[in-house]
């Protein structure tokens, strides 16, 4: 009993501060209006004296409380059965202190914005409108009160509705049930006939292709430039893919490469600063080319060290970059923080890249071209050693791979990939500057590898998808899009490593993981 | 080991590529040295000494943040990349401590303006470092048991990358908690920051400032402390035991993950201590203030071989006397004072991964 309450407390101390998190840094607002746009409600007139937009956010935090009486009525891990009473108990205790919590700010809150002190000259999102509308229009007291309330019985829903849906042996039976269909579904004779002819595989990239052909051309000018962006984060995310995720090289500096390869081809092509004004497709390769070189360049040192030494310095490589870019010493060579403007483009046979539409085939192109080496690579000798180095260096060692020059190799190509990306990157812009290359860039790039799935090519292209993609779909969020990605990062860490889409190698491995850490000998090793 | 004959040449052509480039480099510096003291002198006495000040008192802070590196290095065998926005969030606890402070009205029959912080400077300093470093200790707790402590035992590539994620975290939280604008840290007025003893030095005088000297007396009693309760309680005991083995150490009785939680909170306890001298010494704080100091730290920590702890405080001092003092001698811009640690770190790590002063790890360990 005494443990059951420990749960149900910390469950709802937990969702207390997400709450009150959520609040602070203004979530609950631009959810409010996120979903106005979702229901159409923006207009519609007041239910209860409460506006559509307080109706929205109560949605949103009553999901929460449901969330938090679920979670505050799991039971001990040490009782086989799970009665309803200490459930519902669980779920009320946990929704008691998440209200309480709740509570304490709105009347914190309230009574000082009633004071008239100005919250958000410290606490930038608490803005007089977010309060009020927060507060419910109401006193402080009377809306902590409904709160209060609000939780309670959101918690004591939230209880109920796991005891009933989530833990019964319902849901034990159902996901059989849909693991038998599904298996079913995969034994049938004609799934399984089609399922071994090549033929059908190659009909259904041929659909794929095809609809990745026809979109641009009806997709307009905003919607090919989102498309672009995520190509060349598909790009970029492929070339870190093979240094993280096949060689198990951590590189945070990858956006170094990048740079290289769009100044390359922005110093070659611009009429500024050096008037060379060569073609594209001549600067194309060298800005490839000098992105691998310097990849060999930094990596016969760097690459000796061990992995996390590996990590740090990459990141500050990326870090001098960067300065350098914007320091004053070479401003001469590469125009200095005023970037370098009016990139060239391509021309095919006499036709000028003007469109969005034009880079989006390019970068196809190039993501084709990159899939295809990446493909091949990964199924070879060479993408076998470096999986094997991955999992174990001296083993691998003893087996007669050179481990140093196959880590040169994959840092190499790494840096040719993010060349190409660069180079590209750099003439669709036609413009190119040292803030396209901070930080942020490589940790993009490393949450698009590590969430879609380490050493795994979909799963590059999910990740990409979902990183870069959404949040140009859900604009109101971008403020938010790093902050998830860092959480992004840590969670997936601890629920699946292997990444959404992990790859049929790794998965097996991580089964094996799980297996070794759960027994006692070596599930303390540092 | 000149038995082994093939192996060992492979190895060999690389070193001797780096001894060629050692050397390249001894010679450079040296020749630097000469142009800028003997042959043509660029700056006086006064001015050096101002960067030596400076180089001392930012190393005095680099060296506190160093600590909390080696400290969780040494036991964890991992890089707590989110350490230097722990230090970011005692910053803000110190701010916060001063501004309300400020805001209350303590007039003396002096000064009727006065508030409470410029009244009772010592008191306010004091809270302002306890709730500082008290906020960071319990981000660090947090941090270790929320993104550290279910992934021990797991591959090396999983940790770290779960810190990176906390780093990222933590950074834009404080982003979007308090803004994006560069806050001034309001410090009681006796604390003004460029105010000091004046020294006569070099025929002008040198400002020594209050600031600096607050920053560099807490820093050592903080160092002494912490000294003392590695090698002298019983706690610190059990972490060193931790650090040499965690098995043995449990089997002999000590709480590992207790032990490792408490590392956290005494490293976070410093980085939060160095945020609030960051905040009072150099003045403006914002949601990215850790990121520089905290590499910074960790080069000094690898300086001075990670895991060894008087070797952080030396790595510290050294690293902030040569970023005051490296653009001087090197003769290159001062906005590449960044570059030059970072290539520190680069070189210490192609050169002597184990540290100037020597890593106490065994070869196993590593």
């Amino acid at each position: 009993m005494k443990k059951q309450f420990k749960i149900s407390l910390n469950a709802g101390i937990t969702f207390g501060i997400i709450t009150i998190f959520l609040f602070l840094i203004g979530f609950t607002g631009t959810v409010a209006d996120i979903l106005a746009t979702l229901f159409r409600n923006k207009t519609a007139a007041p239910f209860l004296g409460l506006t559509p937009q307080m109706l929205n956010m109560l949605i949103f935090l009553g999901l929460i409380g449901l969330a938090a009486g679920a979670s505050g009525s799991r039971k001990e891990k040490s009782l086989t059965e799970d009665p309803w009473g200490k459930a519902l108990l669980g779920g009320l205790i946990s929704g008691l202190v998440h209200g309480l919590l709740v509570f304490g700010l709105v009347l914190l809150v309230g009574t000082l914005n009633q004071h008239g002190v100005q919250m958000n000259k410290y606490l930038a999102e608490v803005l007089p409108a977010a309060v009020k509308l927060f507060l419910l229009a109401q006193a402080p007291a009377a809306a902590g009160l409904f709160y209060l309330l609000f939780m309670l019985v959101t918690g004591f829903l939230g209880g109920l509705l796991s005891r009933g849906v989530g833990r019964g042996s319902w849901r034990m039976r159902s996901a059989t049930a849909w693991k038998k269909s599904w298996n079913g579904f995969n034994e049938l004779s004609v799934i399984k006939q089609a399922r071994a002819k090549p033929a059908t595989r190659y009909v259904l990239y041929g659909i794929l292709f095809l609809l990745v052909f026809l979109v641009p051309l009806k997709a307009g000018q905003y919607w090919n430039y989102t498309i672009g962006t995520v190509g060349i984060y598909v790009l970029l995310g492929l070339g870190l893919n093979i240094v993280v995720g096949l060689a198990g090289l951590l590189d945070l500096g990858y956006v170094a490469f990048f740079a290289i390869g769009a100044y390359t081809m922005a110093l070659l092509t611009a009429p500024q600063p050096h008037n060379l004004m060569w073609s594209f497709w001549i600067a194309l390769p060298i800005g490839v080319i000098l992105a691998t070189m310097t990849g060999l360049l930094l990596g016969t040192p760097v690459l000796r060290m061990r992995g996390d030494y590996l990590a740090i310095v990459t990141l500050g490589f990326g870090e001098i970059i960067g300065i350098l870019s914007k320091s004053d010493v070479l401003t001469p060579f590469t125009g200095g923080p005023k970037g370098v403007t009016a990139v060239g483009g391509p021309t095919l046979f006499g036709k000028p890249f003007n469109s969005g539409t034009d880079y989006v085939y390019l970068i196809f192109l190039a993501v084709l071209l990159v899939i295809f080496v990446t493909n091949r690579l990964q199924n070879s000798r060479v993408g076998r050693a470096w999986e094997a180095m991955r999992e174990d260096e001296t083993v691998s060692r003893a087996m007669g791979i050179n481990t140093l020059t196959q880590k040169l190799l994959a840092f190499a190509i790494g840096a040719a990939f993010a060349g190409l990306g660069g180079a590209i990157f750099a003439s669709r812009n036609q413009f190119t500057g040292p803030e396209d290359f901070n930080l942020m860039v490589s940790i993009n790039v490393v949450a698009v590898v590590i969430v879609g799935g380490m050493g795994n090519i979909p799963g590059v292209i999910a990740g990409a998808l979902v990183l870069k993609g959404l949040p140009e779909v859900l604009r109101q969020l971008q403020d938010y899009r790093v902050l998830v990605f860092g959480a992004l990062l840590v969670v997936m860490m601890l629920w699946r490593p292997a990444g959404i889409i992990p790859s049929s190698r790794r998965k097996m491995e991580s089964h094996k993981d799980s297996g070794v850490t759960e027994s006692p000998k070596e599930g303390r090793e540092g | 080991m000149p038995s082994a004959k093939t192996p060992a040449r492979r190895v060999s052509t690389y070193k001797i590529v780096q001894t060629i480039l050692g050397v390249v480099f001894a010679g450079y510096l040296l020749w630097r040295l000469y142009v800028v003291f003997l042959a043509s002198p660029a700056y006086g006495a006064d001015t050096w000494a101002r960067f030596i000040i400076s180089g001392l008192i930012l190393g005095f802070v680099y060296a506190l943040i160093a600590i909390g590196y080696t400290l969780v290095y040494g036991i964890l065998r991992m890089i707590n990349f989110a350490h230097g926005d722990i230090m970011m969030i005692g910053a803000f606890g110190g701010y916060f401590v001063f501004e309300a402070l400020k805001s209350i009205p303590a007039p003396t029959l002096l000064n009727p303006k006065f508030s409470f912080s410029d009244a009772h400077p010592i008191i306010a300093v004091f809270l302002a470092f306890i709730v500082g470093s008290s906020i960071a200790a319990l981000s660090g707790f947090f941090l270790e048991r929320i993104a550290y402590r279910p992934l021990r035992g797991a591959p090396r590539l999983v940790p770290l990358i779960s810190a990176i994620g906390a780093s990222i975290f933590l950074e834009n939280a404080g982003q979007l908690l308090f803004g994006a604008q560069r806050r001034d840290y309001s410090n009681p007025i006796i604390l003004t920051r460029g105010d000091g003893w004046n020294l006569p030095i070099g025929g002008t005088t040198v400002i020594l400032p209050y600031t600096g000297v607050l920053t560099v007396v807490i820093s050592i009693i903080l160092m002494v402390g912490l000294y003392l309760l590695v090698m002298r309680t019983r706690l610190g005991r059990s972490m060193r035991a931790v650090a040499e083995n965690k098995q043995v150490a449990a089997l002999m009785g000590i709480d590992v993950d207790g032990v490792i939680s408490r590392t956290f909170i005494i490293s976070g306890a410093l980085a939060g201590a160095a945020g609030v001298m960051w905040g009072i010494h150099l003045g403006l704080v914002y949601y990215f203030v850790g990121f520089i100091p905290g590499i910074k730290a960790f080069t000094a920590a690898v300086l001075g071989g990670i895991g060894s702890v008087p070797g952080a405080m030396l790595g510290g001092l050294f690293l902030g006397l040569v970023e005051s003092l490296g653009p001087a001698i090197l003769g290159i811009s001062f906005q590449l004072k960044d570059v030059i640690a970072f290539a520190i770190l680069v070189l210490v790590l192609i050169f002597r991964p184990t540290g100037i002063v020597g890593e106490v790890l065994t070869e196993e360990k590593v």
